[in-house]
């Protein structure tokens, strides 16, 4: 080709610009790809359908223990006289008001009727040198202790009073303060629920949106539109249009979520859980998008190699193995084995965040799984990229993986 | 100019395009025909880059196809298929920024040619709601969108009744500047004989015939058709001429040099009466049928 021909044929095409200036060159096709991706499922009624589900099911999560809690009137006690009133009264202080509400009964009798009949929860009565609490079958420990409490700061009070002393000397030099050095995070059980709660959100999102990058790519080979996509931009854009598409939704969609269970906990009053939480968010970010990242493109693959809706059962099989079993292993596997899964790759995504709120895990442990994270999917994507550039046109019949890696670039 | 040079591509043992090589001059419909499997689509594949060549290549004005350059070409793939389940206009915008285009100037191209075929209304509609002719015109809207600077069209027309075909030639002819090389392929060659300017046939992955559609029509050599009241067997005794068929009074034959088949016909009258004497249009068809033989 000689150099003037070059040149005649910029130039020609430098007419043709300038015949149609309305084109403009644009830099990054996946961008319309992505964007497109996301305003079809925007428009879906089963996403928003299946969204509006989560978001119902999560505010349940967080309201409903809460308002159930919230909701229980105060216990009743029976007293017989202004003495046993006050002691429920202080015990009902002690423990923030609204949780025991005083009774009057006659004599005693009255009061062990009320009790058997259920009308009261207990009955304080006067006992050998103090209070008797009477109960049906058992006396709750909480109920035993706030009473306890009560009955002896007023007998000592009392006491103090008749010593000549006041209240704040009777108290002076007895209060015990409590400071960790190492706070501990979570109550066992509710971290056992966070811990599964965080591998769960991330099992779920990737295995949704898994399905749906797969079923997107199929339908755009099922209805042939693929040709002219890959006609129109490079093949590589169209894959990393729709990983990034729903990353960005599968990240929105967790953050509405998150946003609607930050405000059941604050109109709850559950906010305390958000100090043990916020730290690990921004790794939990940061596990979620490179593990789903490197996952997308697995998913794109098997959508390629299909080339009709019934073989992406099939097809996706290896995807869901590879999320199924770090997840059962994460979740119930033990401490040891959990720690070893906290660094393998996408079994990281599950394990780590999880780990750092239940565990003291020095901050290395992360780090490191997440370099691991990065070159895991680094090497994933480039590996889903090439066989989603060469089956992507493959229209003819399913493919299998090690099929799918022994063609050439076609 | 859109041309291909010494085109191969073998699959596997199955060699389907064989060197093939031709040029889409602009401004003229240039017809691509040959029989199923002669490697018709796999050419045009690898004009839009979908396909890669065993060896040649696709050029544009002379220089190797790009990617930049195939972005504004005007693609209707032999598969038909655009998104089912999404709204024609939106389709229409979508794949015109595709293209290149910003998203006003796609959507006033995209209304305009809605508007020319008829599909206004249907705008908001889902495609897969369409009757499949009125697809098959969002389809070509597709390929047409994004004012291509070439057409590469696999049988545009087949499955569209004749009304059909001569609304999409309408839109073709508007919304095609006189710049544009268009390729189409198609099994109708009676359609391609009335649309097209150029020819190109294949058979068998090889270029068997290419031209303009009047010089291959015409042939090398002239064609006569005589009717004469009698037999018209004396006919095989001239020399200079090559005598086609003679059937009873009617005689095909080819003349060598021109002014022949005046004497031909002095001779016809002196003999009797000439009821028919003229040149002989070959019809594309036996073009066609005489290329891929």
């Amino acid at each position: 080709m000689s150099t003037q021909t070059q040149n005649r044929t910029t130039q020609n095409k430098e007419t043709l610009r300038k015949a149609t200036p309305r084109k403009e060159t644009l830099r990054h096709p996946w961008q319309l790809v992505a964007h497109r991706e996301i305003s079809t499922k925007l428009r879906d009624k089963t996403f928003i359908g299946s969204t509006a589900f989560m978001l119902i099911i999560v505010m349940a999560a967080v309201i409903i223990p809460a308002l159930i809690a919230g909701n229980n009137s105060p216990d009743k006690i029976a007293v017989l006289n202004d003495a046993g009133a006050k002691v429920v009264q202080t015990a009902d202080a002690i423990n923030g008001g609204d949780s025991y509400q005083v009774t009057r009964a006659a004599d005693p009798a009255a009061a062990e009727r009320m009790v058997v009949d259920g009308d009261v929860k207990a009955a304080l009565l006067p006992g050998d040198n103090g209070y008797l609490v009477l109960g049906d079958d058992r006396v709750d420990t909480d109920l035993q202790n706030s009473l306890r409490e009560a009955a002896v700061n007023l007998g000592m009070e009392q006491n103090a009073a008749q010593a000549g002393l006041t209240p704040e000397q009777l108290r002076a030099n007895t209060q015990v303060q409590e400071r960790l050095l190492n706070p501990g995070p979570l109550p066992e059980i509710v971290a056992d629920f966070v811990n599964i709660g965080l591998a769960l959100v991330f099992y779920m999102t990737a295995l949704g949106f898994g399905m749906m990058i797969a079923q997107s790519v199929v339908q755009e080979k099922e209805s042939r539109v693929v040709e002219i996509l890959a006609a129109a931009v490079p093949i590589r854009a169209l894959l990393w249009g729709k990983v990034i598409g729903n990353t960005v939704l599968a990240l929105s969609q967790i953050v509405v979520i998150a946003a609607a269970s930050l405000i059941g906990l604050l109109a709850t009053d559950q906010a305390d859980i958000l100090e043990v939480l916020a730290p690990v968010a921004g790794w939990f970010v940061v596990f979620f998008v490179l593990g789903f990242v490197a996952l997308a493109g697995l998913w794109a693959v098997a959508g390629s190699l299909a080339t009709r809706q019934e073989d992406l059962g099939s097809t996706t099989l290896p995807g869901q193995m590879i999320l199924m079993i770090p997840f059962f292993f994460s979740v119930f596997a033990g401490a040891e084995a959990k720690t070893v899964a906290s660094f393998i790759p996408i079994a990281s995504s599950m394990a780590m965040p999880g780990r750092m709120l239940t565990e003291d895990v020095p901050v290395w442990q992360p780090l490191l799984a997440i370099l691991v994270l990065l070159v895991a999917t680094v090497l994933i994507v480039r590996l889903g990229a090439r066989l989603y550039e060469r089956t992507l046109l493959q229209t003819g019949r399913r493919l299998g993986y090690r099929e799918a890696i022994a063609i050439k670039a076609s | 100019m859109l041309s291909v040079a010494g085109l191969t591509r073998r699959f596997g043992d199955h060699l389907a395009l064989d060197d093939v090589s031709f040029d889409v001059v602009p401004g003229r419909m240039t017809g691509f025909v040959g029989a199923n499997g002669a490697g018709k689509t796999t050419t045009m594949r690898i004009i839009l880059g979908v396909l890669a060549a065993t060896s040649g290549e696709a050029r544009w004005n002379g220089a190797p196809l790009t990617h930049e350059v195939r972005r504004d070409f005007g693609y209707m793939p032999e598969e038909r298929g655009l998104y089912p389940k999404m709204k024609i206009r939106d389709q229409l915008v979508f794949f015109g920024r595709l293209h290149g285009m910003d998203s006003t100037r796609a959507a006033e191209r995209t209304d305009k040619i809605l508007g020319r075929l008829g599909l206004a209304e249907r705008a908001g509609d889902v495609l897969e709601t369409l009757s499949l002719g009125n697809q098959q015109r969002v389809q070509i809207a597709a390929a047409l969108v994004h004012e291509p600077i070439a057409l590469v069209l696999d049988e545009p027309f087949s499955g569209l009744d004749p009304l059909a075909v001569d609304a999409m030639v309408d839109l073709l002819r508007d919304e095609v500047t006189p710049e544009v090389p268009v390729l189409f392929s198609s099994h109708q060659l009676e359609l391609v004989e009335r649309l097209c300017d150029d020819l190109v046939v294949l058979s068998r992955g090889k270029v068997v015939a290419a031209g303009s559609v009047a010089e291959l029509a015409a042939g090398p050599t002239a064609t006569y058709r005589m009717v004469v009241d009698g037999d018209a067997g004396w006919l095989r005794d001239i020399a200079g001429i090559k005598v086609r068929d003679v059937a009873g009074a009617t005689a095909l034959f080819d003349v060598e040099a021109a002014g022949q088949e005046q004497q031909i016909l002095q001779q016809a009258l002196s003999r009797g009466a000439v009821l028919e004497f003229g040149p002989e249009r070959v019809a594309l068809s036996d073009v066609f049928r005489e290329a891929t033989r």
